[in-house]
């Protein structure tokens, strides 16, 4: 029971620790794609009273991926049966001209007003349709939690430090005497430590075995899958082979440093 | 003869109190038996420390198997205590390691293989008599067991000096019997430095020895 307890010390804030890293890769990703999902679909509407060349507009406003004339002809072909031929084709030769502005990536309001601003300022160029409200109000809410998930995980990982300190000075304790026998009969530090690096192996393993099934497992709950269509994301795939690895290696690394700090640390006490 | 131990002015003391020894001399030989005596806190235990590093000497110098102790870094103790067997007062057995697995300490730092360390540690308890109790734990023996057990583990890995400190000084005069049977055959057939300190050599012990007194802080030999 007691040996049970010691165990959940350590396994407790590992799998928190994981939980948050896991969680942030997550975050990071979805917003990643939903931010890929809004540039592709995300256009600057331009209105120019006469051509424009793409490579002025390229010059002027950076990270511009392609400008498209919106054709007028859908419009003048609607009007072909109520007006005459000369009509329309003066009609086509003072309508202004529609482009339609890709951008390589999603732009934030600042950039988005700057674009706005610069078009603005080549002397053709007499409207500028941003639609930046609508888009960007939902790619806004994922940005700051994402910030939030960043900044709770650092509260989770520094909390996790401390209950992991605090158990290792415990176990360190509870050693001491087999230690302090080893060290009189020469024993390396690798060995008089041996058992607490197992011991934190183990906990590490568990943790990432842990956090890698609630990882697996979260995407298939029916209700997280139709709230997350709902909202027009799609939960990342876990990786079984690549993440799992990658968390057992960071929490091993995490916890055998935390475990050597505290040996080394009463040691020298 | 090559001296294993040289101890030269040696003063030792506990932080900045009085010293507890004071420039005291040592020449002790490869493959003899030494008996350190002397009354209740006249500090042969502090002498015994010294030599297996716990204390390092505040003035004076101290030689332990070529190695100098005075300025012995964690490496060097850790070398030098692997050519020592230990045997403790309070006995000093790893509570939640079995009787065999105490016996086998110095052989597991010493990196031998399991085989090994279990045949010799199965030697040794069946020379203590207690091989019958290998799978047990040391609280579940006797004080006469453990210091056995103690004695087997100091042997373990045929150490250039063994260093015991009262073996027999609450023991009956079985286990005594045999602790210094023990002593003696490492001398004699291993080629041990044997060195106890105790307050009273046995009158029965058939052996030449080499007996350091200790009075007020200063060591005596005594011829």
């Amino acid at each position: 029971m007691k040996s049970l307890r010691n165990h959940l010390s350590v396994i407790i804030p590992l799998f928190v620790t994981l939980f948050s890293l896991q969680f942030i890769f997550l975050i990071n990703q979805i917003v990643d794609s939903y931010s890929r999902t809004l540039t592709k679909d995300y256009s600057i509407v331009v209105v120019a009273s006469k051509e424009l060349s793409q490579t002025t507009i390229k010059n002027i406003v950076s990270g511009v991926k392609s400008i498209e004339e919106i054709s007028s002809k859908k419009i003048l072909d609607k009007l072909k049966d109520k007006i005459s031929t000369k009509n329309i084709s003066l009609l086509k030769t003072s309508l202004p001209k529609f482009y339609s502005i890709k951008l390589k990536s999603f732009p934030n309001e600042k950039d988005i007003e700057e674009i706005k601003d610069k078009l603005l300022k080549i002397e053709s160029i007499t409207k500028v349709e941003t639609f930046s409200k609508t888009y960007s109000k939902i790619y806004r809410m994922f940005q700051a939690l994402e910030k939030i998930v960043f900044l709770f995980s650092i509260f989770v990982l520094i909390i996790s430090v401390l209950l992991m300190v605090k158990q290792m000075k415990i176990w360190l304790l509870e050693h001491q005497e087999r230690m302090s026998i080893m060290t009189l009969f020469g024993a390396p530090f690798w060995i008089k430590s041996a058992v607490l690096y197992r011991l934190v192996v183990i906990d590490s393993l568990i943790s990432t075995l842990l956090v890698s099934a609630v990882y697996i497992f979260i995407p298939k709950f029916e209700k997280i899958d139709t709230f997350a269509k709902s909202i027009d994301i799609v939960i990342p795939e876990f990786f079984i082979l690549k993440d799992t690895g990658v968390l057992l290696i960071v929490s091993l690394l995490f916890s055998l440093f935390i475990v050597s700090i505290v040996i080394r640390k009463m040691n020298r006490q | 003869m090559e001296h294993v131990i040289h101890a030269n002015n040696l003063t030792l003391t506990y932080g900045k109190d009085e010293p507890i020894i004071t420039e005291a001399n040592m020449k002790i030989n490869s493959n003899e038996f030494v008996f350190i005596t002397g009354k209740s806190g006249s500090g042969k235990s502090t002498i015994l420390k010294s030599l297996y590093g716990q204390l390092t000497p505040k003035k004076g110098s101290l030689n332990v198997c070529g190695i100098k102790i005075n300025n012995a870094n964690s490496s060097k103790l850790n070398l030098l205590r692997r050519y020592l067997g230990i045997v403790f007062q309070d006995y000093r057995l790893i509570a939640d390691w079995t009787v065999e697995k105490n016996v086998m300490l110095p052989l597991i730092i010493g990196g031998f293989s399991k085989v090994v360390c279990t045949q010799q540690a199965q030697k040794l308890l069946k020379h203590v008599k207690l091989l019958h109790k290998a799978d047990k734990y040391p609280l579940e023996l006797s004080g006469g067991e453990q210091q056995r057990v103690a004695m087997a583990r100091a042997l373990a890995h045929n150490p250039v000096i063994i260093l015991a400190d009262e073996p027999t000084g609450n023991l009956d005069e079985y286990s005594s019997e045999v602790i210094w049977d023990l002593l003696k055959n490492a001398k004699e057939y291993l080629g041990t430095t044997v060195i106890v300190v105790t307050h009273h050599i046995p009158s029965t012990l058939d052996i030449d020895y080499k007996h350091f007194f200790l009075e007020t802080g200063v060591v005596y030999e005594v011829s």
